[in-house]
């Protein structure tokens, strides 16, 4: 996906693709909601409005075939779908926050010398 | 790139398995919702608290669904499944008129497509010889014709000998390369009839300048030019036909005699198979010898084809080699000469009315197009209540749009693939009608034999990029007659269309009200066109039908034999030819029977060298000579050709006796005028004898109805000795006879049987349909026309009714309170006829113009009939008005037939 679009959505999407690719690495297989719930606590709730919003970049990815959805019961005994990183999965995040990083330290750069 | 791959596959699955994936993205949605409800139960919150916090939290699971279906797939290719699978309902429920502009469409792509194939493939695609064809050119002389001067030109191949022709290439920097050819028939010997076979003496640079390719074998060398070697190279139709496509042709020597010229048997040897694809000089040609060898001191003259230098225009190399070839021909300046590309040779006779048809096609589309327009509109204002249902329902204009737009794409490629079928049935169509009697020596194609009356009509057919471009206009068209019916549905307004009742609601406004009458004008402006060139091809058709050929043609059956060579030469063959005409005047229900060199629009041509006043033994070559007939004594009898002044033949003109000869009138005219030609001494050719014009018999249209009699001169066989051959083609027979000529075939059959078991009878035909046959072309341009013009009109009259009845629907509640007070069922007549022959009107006036300029361009097409002529319009305007009248006349009896009271209730 070096498809080298920068537009302000790609941007975002991207963003979140990696926070959640990040997400379960640590934390192993996850439900939605385990994520949601995961991701508000870790960013002071401020990264997403609804859970709904999430289900864009699950789709995505497992498209993508980087995470793999399979139904299972939650320690409630409640049945959910959750989400694991694969293989590629693993390899593309470190590609990616790779890469992130770059953007990241490149844009911080140019901001400071814009502010200067 | 691997991850977008998977992603996009992933995505058509998602859309292919459609239901199967969002029953799966609702169940985890419903598990997501169910978890985040049972956290805020154990935190303390009622059901109810739980439940709608879990929802907040969520965004809603309709919305999450939402989003999840966009990511998972293309939103707009869904939603067109969508669309087509409502566009599908819809045409289900009103499959007649789905049907009707299906079929609309499917005529008028249909005709389109085989027009556009036509045109293509006869017009455009560049000849099959080598990489510029373009660059090869015939040159031909023309002189006007004294007689008629306004006739067109006859063209004749200028003939000269290798030698010169290698002259003039090597003298000139405008030509590069020049060839020699001559066409002729050869029979197969051996084979039955039907071996008579199109061939072609040519030099060997004729074949390298058409760059033509042996399937097998190899072409003919310089070697070959000297015309000994006796190679010879066979067409792939002889070589299948003939030989069964066997490989070990190649070697092999076969016996050939000439039809044409001399008899002579050779024996051949074949080097090579050509693909049939090579079509020079015809389509028929499936024979190429070398120029025979020189039979006197004269060296073997043929027609030139050269290859012009790159970049020379005909016109200047015609400049640079024009004075070199009349020097050598000794022509006068009414000479003209003319270098015409292989190309024009070949389809120039047929590009105007080509030109003509794919004018007329286009118009037929537009009125298809214009007609399934009004269809879709009055169908999108019938829907407009489910329209509005579904705008009230929350659907967007554009979605609306779009829906209709998906209706008419799915209309378009319904009617492109009703249109191949129509194409392809049309081309079938085309070709059946193209095709006169099939004989060699009928050839209708100017110079070479050709048999089919419309050139290169077998390399027309639909191959893929004419199917991609038809399905591609029928989407254009599709989208174009869509768009109109789709802006009304996407200005579906909730309010007004649910609240009245269906007819009221489908007024449409004054705009769409105006935009259907718009389109019946404009249909019915395109239908006069077609009808007047209908009219005028129709009556031309009639004139040229009508037309006395000055010969009698029902109950005259004509034939030929052909005899073994070897066993008949040239002074058997008379008495042949006497021993049948004989037996066959001895039978039954025969009224007379002869034979001549040739009979009446068989396109071949033999002057004798022309007939002269004077004597000249170095006479050069003219190229208007008259014709030469050598007939039996009998055979004008049979033809029904009086003797105007003078005598006929008669039984003392024997052999031995004084040397006598009857001219035509067009000859007397041209030759002797102001003068009786009778008693007059003329010599023949560069023969030194001299013969007495006993008689004039009157003209006869010898190379088809369209065209002036031309000069000629009769010589009775018994007297015949000229350096002429007798029956160059094999003599035809001409019986007269009582009752129907088919009929006799049977005995012909066993009589020449009888005479010699070797003898086969063959071009076999009444003379009517050796007529009928010379009406190949204009019978196929009129068919076309009339056909189109009749799908045309129909068309405009079906778009009219269609206005009308809905005039009446619409007005039906106005109409009843006319009625109910006291309006005459006249009156409410007059209203619809009015607005009918309103709409009518302003058509054909509007059509008028087109119709000229159409006529203009029929102008090459059309005989005894003047383009513009008031008689035609008024027929065509006539024509129209009588179908026009039907569609006007049932709405308006539908709406005297209103009953008052009901209509009022009915609002």
């Amino acid at each position: 996906m070096a498809s080298g679009d920068t537009s302000r959505i790609a941007l975002l999407q991207g963003t979140l693709d990696l926070i959640v690719l990040q997400a379960l690495r640590t934390m192993g297989p996850l439900h939605a909601y385990a994520l949601a719930t995961r991701l508000a606590q870790a960013a002071d709730e401020r990264l997403i409005v609804n859970q709904g919003t999430l289900y864009p970049a699950l789709v995505r990815l497992e498209q993508k075939g980087w995470i793999k959805g399979r139904w299972s019961t939650t320690e409630h005994g409640r049945e959910a779908k959750f989400y694991g990183l694969t293989a590629s999965g693993t390899r593309a995040l470190t590609r990616e926050t790779e890469r992130w990083r770059d953007l990241a330290g490149l844009v911080e750069r140019l901001l400071a010398e814009g502010g200067r | 790139m691997r991850a977008a791959v998977r992603r996009v596959a992933m995505r058509l699955v998602a859309l292919v398995r459609r239901d199967r994936v969002d029953g799966e993205a609702a169940r985890e949605i419903g598990a997501h919702l169910a978890l985040i409800e049972d956290d805020c139960r154990r935190r303390g919150m009622s059901p109810a608290a739980a439940a709608r916090a879990a929802r907040l939290a969520l965004g809603g699971v309709d919305q999450a669904l939402e989003r999840h279906r966009q990511a998972r797939s293309w939103p707009w290719l869904e939603d067109a499944r969508h669309d087509l699978r409502l566009a599908g309902r819809a045409a289900m429920r009103a499959p007649g008129a789905t049907l009707a502009a299906i079929g609309t469409l499917g005529v008028g792509l249909g005709a389109s497509t085989a027009i556009a194939t036509l045109a293509y493939a006869v017009l455009l695609r560049p000849l099959p010889f080598g990489a510029a064809p373009e660059r090869l050119v015939r040159l031909v002389a023309s002189t006007p014709n004294p007689v008629a001067p306004d006739a067109p030109l006859r063209r004749v191949p200028v003939a000269l000998s290798l030698e010169e022709a290698r002259d003039l290439d090597a003298a000139s920097d405008a030509i590069d390369g020049a060839g020699l050819w001559a066409p002729t028939v050869l029979g197969l010997s051996g084979l039955d009839d039907a071996g008579h076979v199109g061939a072609a003496r040519v030099s060997s640079t004729t074949l390298s300048l058409l760059e033509a390719r042996p399937l097998i074998g190899r072409s003919l060398d310089p070697d070959d030019d000297a015309g000994t070697s006796g190679a010879a190279l066979l067409g792939e139709t002889a070589w299948r036909r003939w030989f069964g496509a066997d490989a070990a042709i190649v070697g092999r020597s076969i016996a050939v005699h000439s039809v044409l010229g001399r008899r002579r048997s050779q024996t051949v040897q074949i080097v090579g198979v050509l693909p049939a694809s090579f079509t020079f000089p015809a389509a028929d040609t499936g024979l190429w010898l070398p120029l025979p060898p020189p039979a006197g001191p004269e060296p073997t003259r043929a027609a030139l084809l050269a290859r012009l230098a790159p970049g020379t225009s005909p016109a200047a190399a015609l400049d640079a080699i024009g004075p070199a070839v009349r020097a050598l021909r000794g022509h006068g300046p009414d000479v003209r000469y003319e270098l015409v590309r292989e190309q024009e040779q070949l389809v120039g006779p047929v590009r105007p009315a080509l030109l003509v048809l794919t004018a007329t096609v286009a118009v037929l589309l537009l009125i298809a197009a214009m007609n399934v327009t009004s269809l879709l509109l009055a169908r999108a204002l019938a829907r407009a209540r489910e329209f509005s249902l579904r705008a009230a329902l929350g659907a967007s204009r554009g979605r609306l749009i779009r829906q209709g737009l998906t209706e008419s794409l799915a209309l378009g490629i319904a009617g492109g693939l009703a249109g191949l079928a129509v194409a392809t049935a049309g081309l079938a169509a085309f070709r059946r009608l193209a095709s006169p009697l099939p004989r060699i020596d009928l050839g209708t194609t100017g110079v070479g034999w050709g048999a089919t009356a419309f050139p290169r009509l077998d390399d027309a057919g639909l191959d893929g990029a004419i199917v991609v471009a038809a399905l591609g206009l029928a989407l254009v068209v599709g989208l174009g007659t869509g768009v109109a019916a789709a802006l009304r549905a996407g200005r579906a307004d909730v309010g007004p269309a649910l609240r009245l009742s269906g007819a009221s609601a489908a007024a449409g406004g004054r705009r769409g009200r105006l935009l259907r009458r718009g389109l019946v004008v404009a249909q019915v402006a395109g239908a006069l066109p077609l009808l007047v060139g209908a009219v005028a091809l129709g009556r031309s058709l009639q004139h040229l039908a009508g037309t006395d050929p000055g010969f009698a043609t029902t109950n005259v059956l004509t034939f030929q034999v052909s005899l073994p060579p070897a066993a008949y030469p040239d002074a058997r063959l008379q008495a042949f030819a006497e021993a049948l005409a004989e037996r066959l005047r001895q039978r039954r229900g025969v009224r007379h029977a002869g034979y001549a060199n040739q009979v009446p629009m068989v396109a071949l041509r033999d002057t004798a060298g022309g007939l002269w006043t004077t004597a000249d033994a170095r006479r050069p070559f003219a190229p208007d000579a008259a014709d030469a007939r050598v007939v039996s004594r009998d055979y004008l009898s049979a033809l029904g050709v009086g003797v105007v002044a003078g005598r006929g033949f008669g039984p003392g003109d024997g052999a031995g006796q004084p040397r006598v000869l009857l001219v035509n009138e067009a000859l007397a005219r041209r030759q002797f005028p102001g003068r009786d030609p009778v008693g007059l001494t003329v010599y023949l050719g560069r023969d030194t004898t001299p013969w007495s014009i006993v008689g004039v018999v009157a003209d006869v249209r010898q190379f088809g109805l369209d065209r002036a009699p031309e000069p000629q001169f009769f010589v009775d066989v018994r007297q015949w000795q000229g350096g002429m051959p007798l029956f160059p083609t094999g003599a035809y027979y001409v019986v007269a006879t009582a009752g129907r000529p088919e009929r006799l075939i049977p005995e012909v059959r066993a009589l020449v049987h009888d005479l010699d078991v070797g003898a086969a009878v063959f071009n076999v035909a009444t003379l009517d349909a050796i007529v009928a046959s010379t009406l190949t072309r204009p019978r196929l341009y009129a068919v076309v026309i009339a056909a189109f013009a009749a799908v045309g009109a129909l068309l405009s009259a079906i778009g009219l009714y269609g206005v009308l009845a809905f005039l009446v629907q619409e007005r039906t509640p106005e109409i009843g309170v006319r009625l109910a007070l006291g309006a005459s069922r006249g009156a409410v007549l007059r209203l619809v006829l009015g607005q009918g022959v309103a709409l009518v009107a302003i058509g054909l006036v509007l059509g008028l113009g087109a119709a000229q300029a159409l006529e203009r361009a029929l102008t090459s097409l059309l005989y005894g009939v003047q383009p513009g002529d008031a008689a035609t319009t008024a027929a065509a305007v006539a024509l129209f008005v009588a179908v026009a009248a039907v569609a006007v006349m049932v709405p308006a009896r539908r709406a005297t037939r209103v009953d008052p009271i009901a209509a009022i209730r009915a609002e």
